[in-house]
Protein backbone atom coordinates (compact mmCIF):
# COMPACT_ATOMS: atom_id res chain seq x y z
CA UNK A 1 0.00 0.00 0.00
CA UNK A 2 1.67 3.23 -1.19
CA UNK A 3 2.40 5.44 1.86
CA UNK A 4 1.52 9.60 1.64
CA UNK A 5 4.89 10.13 0.16
CA UNK A 6 4.60 7.61 -2.38
CA UNK A 7 1.46 9.11 -3.94
CA UNK A 8 2.79 12.80 -3.45
CA UNK A 9 5.69 11.25 -6.40
CA UNK A 10 2.25 9.42 -8.56
CA UNK A 11 0.58 11.02 -11.42
CA UNK A 12 -2.92 12.80 -11.36
CA UNK A 13 -4.10 9.39 -12.99
CA UNK A 14 -2.22 7.41 -10.98
CA UNK A 15 -3.75 8.78 -7.88
CA UNK A 16 -7.42 9.02 -9.00
CA UNK A 17 -7.29 5.10 -9.71
CA UNK A 18 -6.24 4.43 -6.20
CA UNK A 19 -9.01 6.93 -5.00
CA UNK A 20 -11.05 4.74 -7.19
CA UNK A 21 -10.00 1.89 -5.22
CA UNK A 22 -11.11 2.94 -2.27
CA UNK A 23 -7.66 4.33 -0.41
CA UNK A 24 -8.45 7.49 1.74
CA UNK A 25 -4.98 8.41 1.18
CA UNK A 26 -5.51 9.16 -2.53
CA UNK A 27 -8.55 11.18 -1.67
CA UNK A 28 -6.31 13.25 0.51
CA UNK A 29 -3.95 14.18 -1.86
CA UNK A 30 -6.04 15.32 -4.14
CA UNK A 31 -7.00 17.80 -2.21
CA UNK A 32 -3.88 18.33 -0.84
CA UNK A 33 -2.66 19.10 -4.39
CA UNK A 34 -5.74 21.19 -5.51
CA UNK A 35 -7.02 22.94 -2.12
CA UNK A 36 -4.97 26.15 -2.65
CA UNK A 37 -5.24 26.74 -6.63
CA UNK A 38 -9.19 25.93 -6.55
CA UNK A 39 -9.62 28.12 -3.31
CA UNK A 40 -7.53 30.50 -4.77
CA UNK A 41 -9.38 30.86 -8.15
CA UNK A 42 -13.08 30.62 -6.38
CA UNK A 43 -12.12 33.61 -3.85
CA UNK A 44 -10.25 35.49 -6.72
CA UNK A 45 -13.69 35.72 -8.31
CA UNK A 46 -15.86 35.85 -5.99
CA UNK A 47 -13.82 38.09 -2.98
CA UNK A 48 -15.58 36.46 -0.07
CA UNK A 49 -14.05 34.20 2.15
CA UNK A 50 -17.17 31.93 3.83
CA UNK A 51 -18.60 31.85 0.44
CA UNK A 52 -14.96 30.96 -1.75
CA UNK A 53 -14.78 28.40 1.57
CA UNK A 54 -18.19 27.07 0.73
CA UNK A 55 -18.09 26.14 -3.09
CA UNK A 56 -14.52 25.09 -3.20
CA UNK A 57 -16.34 22.43 -0.56
CA UNK A 58 -18.90 21.87 -2.83
CA UNK A 59 -16.32 21.65 -5.51
CA UNK A 60 -14.42 18.64 -4.07
CA UNK A 61 -17.64 16.72 -2.77
CA UNK A 62 -18.54 16.94 -6.32
CA UNK A 63 -15.62 15.92 -7.84
CA UNK A 64 -14.74 12.93 -4.91
CA UNK A 65 -17.99 11.77 -5.25
CA UNK A 66 -18.07 11.74 -8.79
CA UNK A 67 -14.78 10.02 -9.20
CA UNK A 68 -16.39 6.65 -10.95
CA UNK A 69 -17.68 8.60 -13.99
CA UNK A 70 -13.85 10.62 -14.41
CA UNK A 71 -12.90 10.01 -17.74
CA UNK A 72 -9.16 9.38 -17.93
CA UNK A 73 -8.82 11.16 -21.30
CA UNK A 74 -9.37 14.03 -19.66
CA UNK A 75 -7.00 15.99 -17.13
CA UNK A 76 -7.89 16.04 -14.06
CA UNK A 77 -7.31 19.48 -13.26
CA UNK A 78 -8.95 20.58 -15.96
CA UNK A 79 -12.12 18.66 -14.90
CA UNK A 80 -11.97 19.81 -11.23
CA UNK A 81 -10.87 23.89 -12.49
CA UNK A 82 -13.99 23.47 -14.63
CA UNK A 83 -15.84 22.61 -11.89
CA UNK A 84 -14.88 25.55 -9.25
CA UNK A 85 -15.01 28.08 -12.54
CA UNK A 86 -18.92 27.27 -12.90
CA UNK A 87 -19.54 27.43 -9.35
CA UNK A 88 -17.84 30.52 -9.14
CA UNK A 89 -19.75 31.81 -12.22
CA UNK A 90 -23.00 30.55 -11.19
CA UNK A 91 -22.47 32.34 -7.79
CA UNK A 92 -21.67 35.58 -9.39
CA UNK A 93 -24.90 35.42 -11.67
CA UNK A 94 -26.98 34.88 -8.80
CA UNK A 95 -24.93 37.52 -6.66
CA UNK A 96 -25.90 40.31 -9.65
CA UNK A 97 -29.61 39.21 -9.94
CA UNK A 98 -29.86 39.71 -5.70
CA UNK A 99 -28.65 43.18 -6.43
CA UNK A 100 -30.39 43.96 -9.10
CA UNK A 101 -33.58 43.21 -7.40
CA UNK A 102 -32.78 44.13 -3.64
CA UNK A 103 -30.59 47.33 -4.31
CA UNK A 104 -33.17 48.97 -7.19
CA UNK A 105 -35.25 51.95 -6.14
CA UNK A 106 -38.25 51.65 -4.25
CA UNK A 107 -39.15 54.74 -6.55
CA UNK A 108 -37.98 53.43 -9.24
CA UNK A 109 -40.88 52.99 -11.92
CA UNK A 110 -39.74 53.11 -15.63
CA UNK A 111 -36.76 50.44 -16.85
CA UNK A 112 -34.26 53.37 -17.00
CA UNK A 113 -35.19 54.00 -13.23
CA UNK A 114 -34.43 50.68 -12.41
CA UNK A 115 -31.47 50.10 -14.52
CA UNK A 116 -30.07 53.93 -12.98
CA UNK A 117 -30.33 52.61 -9.46
CA UNK A 118 -28.76 49.32 -10.18
CA UNK A 119 -25.83 50.19 -12.03
CA UNK A 120 -25.18 52.49 -8.83
CA UNK A 121 -25.74 49.83 -6.30
CA UNK A 122 -23.41 48.07 -8.22
CA UNK A 123 -20.88 50.74 -8.71
CA UNK A 124 -17.33 49.11 -7.52
CA UNK A 125 -15.80 52.85 -6.79
CA UNK A 126 -13.65 52.28 -3.51
CA UNK A 127 -13.60 54.59 -0.90
CA UNK A 128 -10.46 57.07 0.14
CA UNK A 129 -10.02 54.40 2.96
CA UNK A 130 -10.34 51.42 0.65
CA UNK A 131 -8.06 52.92 -1.52
CA UNK A 132 -5.63 53.89 1.02
CA UNK A 133 -5.71 50.08 2.21
CA UNK A 134 -5.87 48.56 -1.09
CA UNK A 135 -2.39 50.38 -2.30
CA UNK A 136 -0.52 50.04 1.36
CA UNK A 137 -1.15 46.40 1.06
CA UNK A 138 0.29 45.53 -2.28
CA UNK A 139 -3.21 44.62 -3.29
CA UNK A 140 -4.07 46.84 -6.60
CA UNK A 141 -3.46 43.74 -8.73
CA UNK A 142 -6.37 42.02 -6.64
CA UNK A 143 -8.81 44.99 -6.75
CA UNK A 144 -7.36 45.43 -10.66
CA UNK A 145 -8.73 41.79 -11.58
CA UNK A 146 -11.99 41.81 -9.23
CA UNK A 147 -13.15 44.80 -11.88
CA UNK A 148 -12.69 42.40 -14.90
CA UNK A 149 -15.52 40.80 -16.56
CA UNK A 150 -15.71 37.15 -14.46
CA UNK A 151 -15.27 35.56 -17.75
CA UNK A 152 -12.09 37.81 -17.95
CA UNK A 153 -10.74 37.04 -14.70
CA UNK A 154 -11.03 33.55 -14.77
CA UNK A 155 -9.27 33.04 -18.14
CA UNK A 156 -6.77 35.93 -16.86
CA UNK A 157 -6.11 33.67 -12.80
CA UNK A 158 -6.26 30.41 -14.73
CA UNK A 159 -3.15 31.38 -17.63
CA UNK A 160 -1.38 33.53 -15.37
CA UNK A 161 -1.98 32.64 -12.13
CA UNK A 162 -2.12 28.77 -11.58
CA UNK A 163 -0.35 28.58 -14.88
CA UNK A 164 -2.73 26.49 -17.17
CA UNK A 165 -2.06 26.32 -20.95
CA UNK A 166 -4.40 28.15 -23.69
CA UNK A 167 -5.71 24.53 -24.23
CA UNK A 168 -6.72 23.48 -20.73
CA UNK A 169 -8.26 27.07 -20.22
CA UNK A 170 -10.32 26.47 -23.52
CA UNK A 171 -11.61 23.17 -22.27
CA UNK A 172 -12.28 24.35 -18.74
CA UNK A 173 -14.30 27.27 -20.24
CA UNK A 174 -15.71 25.40 -22.78
CA UNK A 175 -14.78 27.97 -25.24
CA UNK A 176 -12.75 27.79 -28.55
CA UNK A 177 -9.33 28.74 -28.43
CA UNK A 178 -9.33 31.75 -30.39
CA UNK A 179 -11.88 32.96 -27.76
CA UNK A 180 -9.36 32.06 -24.60
CA UNK A 181 -6.62 34.20 -26.10
CA UNK A 182 -8.86 37.01 -27.22
CA UNK A 183 -10.06 37.07 -23.44
CA UNK A 184 -6.67 37.09 -21.93
CA UNK A 185 -5.02 39.36 -24.11
CA UNK A 186 -8.04 42.04 -23.44
CA UNK A 187 -8.16 41.37 -19.80
CA UNK A 188 -4.39 42.22 -20.09
CA UNK A 189 -5.28 45.61 -22.07
CA UNK A 190 -7.69 46.15 -19.11
CA UNK A 191 -5.65 45.21 -16.43
CA UNK A 192 -2.57 47.34 -18.13
CA UNK A 193 -5.36 50.48 -18.42
CA UNK A 194 -6.26 49.68 -14.31
CA UNK A 195 -3.04 49.63 -13.49
CA UNK A 196 -1.30 52.12 -15.06
CA UNK A 197 -2.08 55.18 -12.28
CA UNK A 198 -0.38 52.65 -10.26
CA UNK A 199 2.83 52.79 -12.05
CA UNK A 200 2.76 56.36 -12.70
CA UNK B 1 4.61 56.57 -30.24
CA UNK B 2 7.82 54.39 -29.93
CA UNK B 3 7.64 55.79 -25.97
CA UNK B 4 3.91 54.50 -26.15
CA UNK B 5 4.97 51.13 -27.10
CA UNK B 6 7.50 51.32 -24.51
CA UNK B 7 5.28 52.35 -22.03
CA UNK B 8 2.41 49.74 -23.17
CA UNK B 9 5.24 46.74 -23.32
CA UNK B 10 6.38 48.11 -19.50
CA UNK B 11 2.98 47.46 -18.28
CA UNK B 12 2.20 44.50 -19.76
CA UNK B 13 5.58 42.61 -18.17
CA UNK B 14 4.30 44.97 -14.96
CA UNK B 15 0.92 43.41 -15.16
CA UNK B 16 2.34 39.68 -15.66
CA UNK B 17 5.02 40.10 -12.98
CA UNK B 18 2.08 41.16 -10.46
CA UNK B 19 -0.13 38.09 -11.38
CA UNK B 20 2.42 35.63 -11.40
CA UNK B 21 3.27 37.06 -7.80
CA UNK B 22 0.06 36.36 -6.57
CA UNK B 23 0.15 34.06 -3.69
CA UNK B 24 -1.93 30.64 -3.54
CA UNK B 25 -4.52 30.87 -0.38
CA UNK B 26 -5.20 28.32 1.62
CA UNK B 27 -8.71 27.51 2.41
CA UNK B 28 -8.89 27.57 6.36
CA UNK B 29 -7.68 24.52 8.92
CA UNK B 30 -9.51 21.67 8.69
CA UNK B 31 -10.98 21.68 5.63
CA UNK B 32 -9.88 18.44 4.29
CA UNK B 33 -11.62 16.62 7.04
CA UNK B 34 -14.77 19.00 6.34
CA UNK B 35 -14.82 17.81 2.48
CA UNK B 36 -13.50 13.82 3.78
CA UNK B 37 -17.14 13.84 5.93
CA UNK B 38 -19.20 14.38 3.02
CA UNK B 39 -17.38 11.94 0.94
CA UNK B 40 -18.18 8.46 0.34
CA UNK B 41 -15.41 5.91 -0.41
CA UNK B 42 -16.18 2.92 -2.95
CA UNK B 43 -15.99 -0.34 -1.24
CA UNK B 44 -14.97 -3.35 -2.99
CA UNK B 45 -17.64 -4.87 -5.17
CA UNK B 46 -17.26 -8.38 -3.29
CA UNK B 47 -17.77 -7.27 0.09
CA UNK B 48 -20.82 -4.81 -1.12
CA UNK B 49 -22.32 -7.52 -2.50
CA UNK B 50 -22.23 -10.12 0.08
CA UNK B 51 -23.35 -7.59 2.09
CA UNK B 52 -26.60 -6.55 0.47
CA UNK B 53 -26.93 -10.52 0.28
CA UNK B 54 -26.36 -11.27 3.72
CA UNK B 55 -29.01 -8.12 4.82
CA UNK B 56 -31.16 -9.67 1.85
CA UNK B 57 -31.63 -13.01 3.23
CA UNK B 58 -31.76 -12.39 6.90
CA UNK B 59 -35.20 -10.15 6.78
CA UNK B 60 -37.33 -12.75 8.76
CA UNK B 61 -39.84 -13.48 5.91
CA UNK B 62 -36.72 -14.27 3.19
CA UNK B 63 -34.85 -16.43 6.25
CA UNK B 64 -37.45 -19.05 6.63
CA UNK B 65 -38.42 -18.83 2.86
CA UNK B 66 -34.36 -19.65 2.26
CA UNK B 67 -34.32 -22.22 5.09
CA UNK B 68 -37.64 -23.88 3.60
CA UNK B 69 -35.96 -23.95 -0.14
CA UNK B 70 -32.76 -25.17 1.30
CA UNK B 71 -34.63 -28.16 3.29
CA UNK B 72 -36.81 -29.02 0.19
CA UNK B 73 -33.38 -29.07 -2.19
CA UNK B 74 -31.59 -31.44 0.15
CA UNK B 75 -34.89 -33.63 0.65
CA UNK B 76 -35.74 -33.76 -3.16
CA UNK B 77 -32.05 -35.16 -3.16
CA UNK B 78 -32.50 -37.61 -0.83
CA UNK B 79 -35.74 -38.56 -2.12
CA UNK B 80 -34.07 -38.68 -6.00
CA UNK B 81 -30.70 -40.31 -4.97
CA UNK B 82 -32.51 -43.19 -2.81
CA UNK B 83 -34.58 -45.33 -5.10
CA UNK B 84 -30.65 -44.76 -7.25
CA UNK B 85 -28.62 -46.37 -4.27
CA UNK B 86 -30.99 -49.02 -3.20
CA UNK B 87 -30.60 -50.27 -7.42
CA UNK B 88 -26.82 -49.84 -6.98
CA UNK B 89 -26.37 -50.95 -3.40
CA UNK B 90 -23.85 -53.69 -4.12
CA UNK B 91 -21.38 -51.41 -6.33
CA UNK B 92 -22.09 -48.32 -3.52
CA UNK B 93 -21.32 -50.48 -1.01
CA UNK B 94 -17.83 -52.44 -2.80
CA UNK B 95 -17.13 -48.45 -4.05
CA UNK B 96 -17.57 -47.34 -0.29
CA UNK B 97 -15.60 -49.93 1.57
CA UNK B 98 -12.77 -49.37 -1.32
CA UNK B 99 -12.83 -45.98 -0.56
CA UNK B 100 -12.89 -46.14 3.21
CA UNK B 101 -10.20 -49.14 3.16
CA UNK B 102 -8.06 -47.05 1.65
CA UNK B 103 -8.42 -43.84 3.02
CA UNK B 104 -8.56 -45.49 6.41
CA UNK B 105 -4.93 -47.26 5.30
CA UNK B 106 -3.54 -43.84 4.58
CA UNK B 107 -4.69 -42.44 7.63
CA UNK B 108 -3.06 -45.26 9.95
CA UNK B 109 0.01 -44.91 8.05
CA UNK B 110 0.28 -41.53 9.10
CA UNK B 111 -0.56 -41.69 12.64
CA UNK B 112 1.90 -44.86 12.76
CA UNK B 113 4.67 -42.78 11.32
CA UNK B 114 4.05 -39.51 13.78
CA UNK B 115 3.90 -41.95 16.92
CA UNK B 116 7.00 -43.30 15.79
CA UNK B 117 8.90 -40.20 15.12
CA UNK B 118 7.55 -38.81 18.02
CA UNK B 119 9.00 -41.55 19.86
CA UNK B 120 12.15 -41.88 18.47
CA UNK B 121 12.91 -38.13 18.37
CA UNK B 122 11.92 -37.56 21.96
CA UNK B 123 9.01 -35.20 21.80
CA UNK B 124 7.02 -37.81 23.74
CA UNK B 125 9.39 -38.36 26.28
CA UNK B 126 9.71 -34.37 26.57
CA UNK B 127 6.38 -33.86 27.23
CA UNK B 128 5.82 -36.44 29.74
CA UNK B 129 8.52 -35.05 32.04
CA UNK B 130 7.38 -31.07 31.10
CA UNK B 131 3.48 -32.11 32.13
CA UNK B 132 5.17 -34.79 35.27
CA UNK B 133 2.01 -35.70 37.72
CA UNK B 134 -1.77 -35.35 36.93
CA UNK B 135 -1.95 -31.90 38.96
CA UNK B 136 0.12 -30.60 36.13
CA UNK B 137 -1.70 -31.55 33.39
CA UNK B 138 -4.76 -30.50 34.68
CA UNK B 139 -3.29 -26.72 35.04
CA UNK B 140 -2.34 -27.09 31.65
CA UNK B 141 -5.45 -28.10 30.49
CA UNK B 142 -7.11 -25.50 32.52
CA UNK B 143 -4.80 -22.49 31.23
CA UNK B 144 -5.44 -23.88 27.32
CA UNK B 145 -8.88 -23.34 27.68
CA UNK B 146 -8.81 -20.13 29.80
CA UNK B 147 -6.14 -18.69 26.31
CA UNK B 148 -8.79 -20.32 24.16
CA UNK B 149 -11.93 -18.64 25.69
CA UNK B 150 -9.74 -15.49 25.72
CA UNK B 151 -9.02 -15.90 22.08
CA UNK B 152 -12.33 -16.22 21.18
CA UNK B 153 -13.46 -12.97 23.26
CA UNK B 154 -10.48 -11.29 21.30
CA UNK B 155 -11.72 -11.97 18.08
CA UNK B 156 -15.30 -11.11 18.61
CA UNK B 157 -14.18 -7.63 19.73
CA UNK B 158 -11.75 -7.26 17.14
CA UNK B 159 -14.63 -8.14 14.41
CA UNK B 160 -17.15 -6.06 16.17
CA UNK B 161 -18.56 -3.06 13.30
CA UNK B 162 -17.20 0.16 14.65
CA UNK B 163 -19.69 2.01 17.25
CA UNK B 164 -21.12 5.43 16.30
CA UNK B 165 -18.53 6.99 18.77
CA UNK B 166 -15.16 5.78 17.15
CA UNK B 167 -16.39 7.25 13.47
CA UNK B 168 -17.43 10.34 15.02
CA UNK B 169 -13.91 10.66 16.72
CA UNK B 170 -11.74 9.55 13.30
CA UNK B 171 -14.09 12.53 11.56
CA UNK B 172 -12.93 15.20 14.40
Amino acid sequence: MPTAKDLQALGDQEVVELAKAGREAAYRELLRRYERPVFSLIFRMVRDRTLAEDLAQETFVKVLNALGSYRPEYKFSSWIFKIANNAAIDQLRRRQLDTLSLDGSPEARTADEIEATALQATDRAESPLEELESRETGAAIERAIDRLRPEYRSCILLRHVEGRSYEEIAEVMDLPLGTVKTYIHRARLELREYLADLKT
Amino acid sequence: MADKQLDDSDLDLFVLRELSSLPGLAPSRGFQDRVMARVGLPRPATLVGLQRAGAWALQPRRAAALATAYAACVLTTILLAGPWVAAHFSFVTLGASWVVGHVGGWMDAALVAVASWGVRSGVVQALRSALGTGARLWATVATAAILYAGSGYGLHVLLKAPRRGHELSRAL
